[in-house]
């Protein structure tokens, strides 16, 4: 009751709206969103102690393995630079993963012990792993993906890990076509060529594409390329590079380009000249399906072939809803109606043939 | 040895699959798939080729274009919800005073002649009895008309289209199209709209569907916002122009209930529910003549009668609270009037009273029960000679039931207040218990019903704050 009269009291002093109370409030709230939104992914700082430095010695030790396995070599005041970690709070944990067996250090040169190494294949095998799990199992976006998984590399245990591994039917790539290292430690090394060092007119495939530095990533997936899409080089200069890709020409600076990892195509599989996404066929146009693309996965790649998206199958655009998107297509004689962003998954030839629902 | 075979052999599999790449899971599937599909084409018969300038087709053409795909969409589910709303009216004016002016005499007096003692009668007919009968007279008729046409609408075909129109719009708010229909399902019944989100496949987006579809404006509330509407808002104008603003207001309300959807929808799926939208692949089916009596039966089983069920389970218990807090008097003041001398000034803070605050509170098992519940409270308040206390009544006229409110303290701002808290207010107990058996969760079931009450507090805190500064 009395605080209740306390409460009475309160709302009655406040006048309506242009009380500074409401705006230091509104400002304080609209601060603190703030601050946290520009800090989602990097909550260190308020992770205990421990934990700080049990993320910072594996994300040293994937350091060191990735800067090994390219040939190079590295110091302190790079490590920090990779890092964004001072150098003092580096020297130390060093020191105690020295002591550990993780590192060996000679002179200012360090270098990872037989041990550290299989710690970071561990560790980056978890990073894929959760990768390949955020693709297949969740709506998130991919360009959220190595941003979670740089998190959770550090949180999930060995059984969990394993666990997760059964779960996704032991798959051996992450969704970026990067290798997953197996229980034991085996990996493949990477074979792919940059496309930006590929000769004019080639046809390729994209077997890579590096999610790190993420703006330059974010601009690899704004073209929509994804692995698995067959390319064919138009033009190759000296700054940028031309190649069409599933109906598009796409125009890259070389620096853009380099973290675009292809091989050539092995014999058996085919260049298919007017394969187009058939979010570009228009009112009333008839196609054949060539097939839905590997960037569409899990639940949804099931969900397109349930509903008869195979390859070989004609379509029609029948009609397309008030805002162009969705837009019904008929096969099989059944009106199926797709979001553009889906249809930018399914792959198809234009044709010319007045007939639906047949091969 | 042959341990040693075996081992060679999964080493060379193990290799192996670094070669094959990741989709040869996928690659396989889709063979099977293709040559299942070359099976059946062999083998199967095909009878004439479908007409493509069928009727089927110009309908389509019609009922999804740009021009007048959306004026057509709202005009049906006007006449639907006019339908509803005016063909309940003489059906419940039936139950109703069946229930109560006919049977609840005779249960009174039978009480009477079996020497009951006051209070065990009062709690059990002027309590429990009561309100069952309320809930059934003013619930049943509607759910009988709305779900019918709703489910005729669907046997039809045309939801589906509804669907595919307004996708373009969810999808900006990171929801699922199917939404859309559970939305409208859930201006019949926010409950069976929550049981009807089992549609849509994607967790993340059910779930959503689930948290904003107490923003559809159940039937339970449309008498309600009519009520109020009439008496506050068609009052301001001359009396030929009064029942237009009001439905307008009314209308006004349910589309910015539509808003809240998207908005919450958006926010929702922006921070908690974060994620892609999946895959939005629906499947329009051909336009094919209702099948009626299947149709009715079903409509009325397995929606109408499972919700009226849930809703009386939960009326029943709240009709005996609101006669015990009328009737327990401590030192000379009843608890109901003891409570809403507490709340009085927090409610009038948001524009609101103590009597609609603590009518809300008592009648979480039923909207239905909100406005008998108000005026019962404003009379037992006010010490006017009621039905009794404890008894709920609706008074005969809407001009009656103006007195009495203005009488109660009730302002414009009142009127306009509690319009919009009957729109955001938290769900029903029914589809409280409801959202628990779909989600399963708690934590859920908890935010669903809290998140609407903050944003009701929050919507008539900035009304009232307006309201004061030009007064």
């Amino acid at each position: 009751m009395s605080l209740f009269l306390e409460m009475k009291q309160l709302f009655a002093a406040m006048p309506p709206l242009l009380n500074i109370g409401y705006v230091l409030l509104i400002f304080s709230i609209l601060l603190v969103v703030f601050i946290l939104k520009k800090h989602q992914y990097s909550l260190r700082w308020v992770l205990p102690f421990k934990n700080k430095e049990k993320s910072i010695t594996e994300d040293l030790l994937k350091q060191l393995y990735h800067v090994a396995s390219s040939g190079r070599t590295t110091d302190f005041k790079m490590l920090s630079g990779a890092l964004k970690i001072s150098e003092r709070k580096i020297l130390k944990i060093v020191e105690s993963m020295t002591q550990n067996g993780l590192i060996k250090i000679s002179g200012s040169h360090v270098t990872l012990t037989e041990t550290g190494k299989n710690y970071a294949l561990s560790i980056i095998r978890i990073h894929r792993l959760w990768e390949k799990y955020l693709s297949e199992k969740t709506g998130f976006d991919k360009s959220l993906w190595h941003d979670l998984a740089e998190t959770k590399e550090h949180q999930l245990s060995n059984e969990e890990v394993e666990q997760l591994y059964e779960e996704l039917g032991r798959p051996r790539f992450d969704p970026h076509g990067d290798p997953i290292p197996t229980a034991l430690g085996e990996m493949i090394s990477e074979t792919g060529t940059s496309i930006a060092e590929i000769p004019k007119d080639t046809i390729a495939k994209i077997i890579h594409i590096e999610d790190e530095p993420r703006s330059i990533y974010r601009q690899i997936i704004k073209e929509k390329l994804h692995i698995g899409a067959h390319v064919k080089i138009l033009a190759s200069e000296n700054h940028h590079i031309i190649f069409e890709s599933e109906g598009h020409s796409i125009q890259l600076s070389t620096v853009v380009a380099s973290n675009i990892q292809v091989v050539l195509l092995k014999s058996r599989e085919v260049y298919e000249e007017g394969k187009v996404r058939l979010s570009s066929l228009t009112e009333g146009e008839h196609a054949t399906i060539l097939g839905i693309s590997t960037e569409c996965r899990g639940a949804n790649r099931r969900r397109l072939l349930d509903l008869g998206f195979i390859k070989g199958t004609l379509l029609t655009l029948e009609y397309m809803g008030p805002n162009q998107n969705p837009r019904a297509y008929r096969l099989r004689n059944t009106l199926i109606a797709l979001r553009n962003d889906k249809a930018d998954f399914i792959l198809i030839e234009k044709t010319q043939y007045d007939r639906t629902g047949s091969l | 040895m042959k341990n040693k075979d075996t081992q060679d052999l999964l080493d060379l599999a193990s290799e192996l699959r670094w070669e094959v790449g990741e989709n040869f899971h996928d690659t396989l599937v889709e063979g099977i798939y293709t040559d299942a599909a070359q099976i059946a084409q062999k083998t199967e018969i095909k009878i004439g080729e479908p007409n493509p300038y069928s009727f089927e087709r110009k309908l389509d053409r019609v009922l999804t274009s740009k021009k007048y795909g959306f004026p057509i969409m709202i005009l049906i589910l006007s006449i639907i919800l006019w339908l509803t709303i005016q063909g309940a009216n003489y059906p419940s004016g039936l139950l109703a005073s069946f229930f109560l002016e006919f049977l609840h005499p005779i249960l009174k007096t039978g009480a009477f002649q079996l020497g009951l003692p006051w209070w065990l009668d009062g709690f059990l007919i002027d309590g429990v009895y009561l309100a069952l009968g309320w809930v059934i007279s003013v619930m049943l008729p509607p759910m009988a008309i709305f779900f019918p046409m709703f489910t005729l609408l669907e046997d039809f075909g045309y939801l589906p289209r509804v669907a595919f129109n307004l996708d373009s719009l969810f999808k900006k708010s990171g929801a699922h199209g199917k939404q859309a229909l559970t939305m409208s399902m859930g201006w019949g019944c926010n409950a069976a709209g929550v049981v009807a989100t089992r549609i849509i496949d994607s967790p993340r987006e059910r779930l959503i569907a689930i948290i904003t579809n107490n923003f559809s404006l159940c039937n339970g509330r449309w008498p309600t916002q009519i009520l109020i509407a009439t008496i506050f808002i068609g009052a301001l104008v001359p009396d030929g122009f009064s029942s237009i603003v009001a439905s307008i207001a009314v209308i006004g309300i349910a589309l910015l209930g539509v808003g809240f959807t998207f908005l919450s929808s958006w926010i929702l799926s922006k921070t908690l529910l974060k994620g892609e939208v999946s895959t939005f692949a629906l499947e329009l089916p051909p336009y094919r003549p209702p099948n009626l009596w299947t149709t009715l039966y079903t409509s009325l089983i397995d929606r109408t009668l499972i919700v009226l069920w849930r809703a009386m389970v939960f009326a029943g218990p709240a009709g005996a609270i609101i006669w015990l807090i009328s009737n327990i008097y401590v030192s000379d003041l009843s608890l109901a009037n003891i409570t809403i001398d507490w709340i009085d000034d927090f409610g009038l803070f948001f524009g609101l009273n103590g009597v609609i605050l603590l009518a809300y509170v008592v009648a979480i098992p039923a909207n239905e029960i909100v406005i008998p519940t108000i005026l019962m409270l404003t009379v037992a308040r006010l010490n006017l000679m009621g039905a009794g206390d404890g008894v709920m009544f609706e008074l005969e006229s809407t001009t009656e039931t103006a007195t009495l409110l203005h009488a109660g303290g009730w302002t414009l701002l009142t009127g306009i207040n509690l319009m919009f808290f009957s729109l955001l207010h938290n769900p029903c107990s029914t589809t409280i218990y409801t959202i628990y058996q779909e989600t399963k969760s708690w934590k859920w079931t908890t935010f669903a019903s809290i998140m609407p009450v903050i944003l009701g507090f929050l919507v008539t805190f900035l009304v009232t704050q307006i309201w004061q500064l030009f007064h």
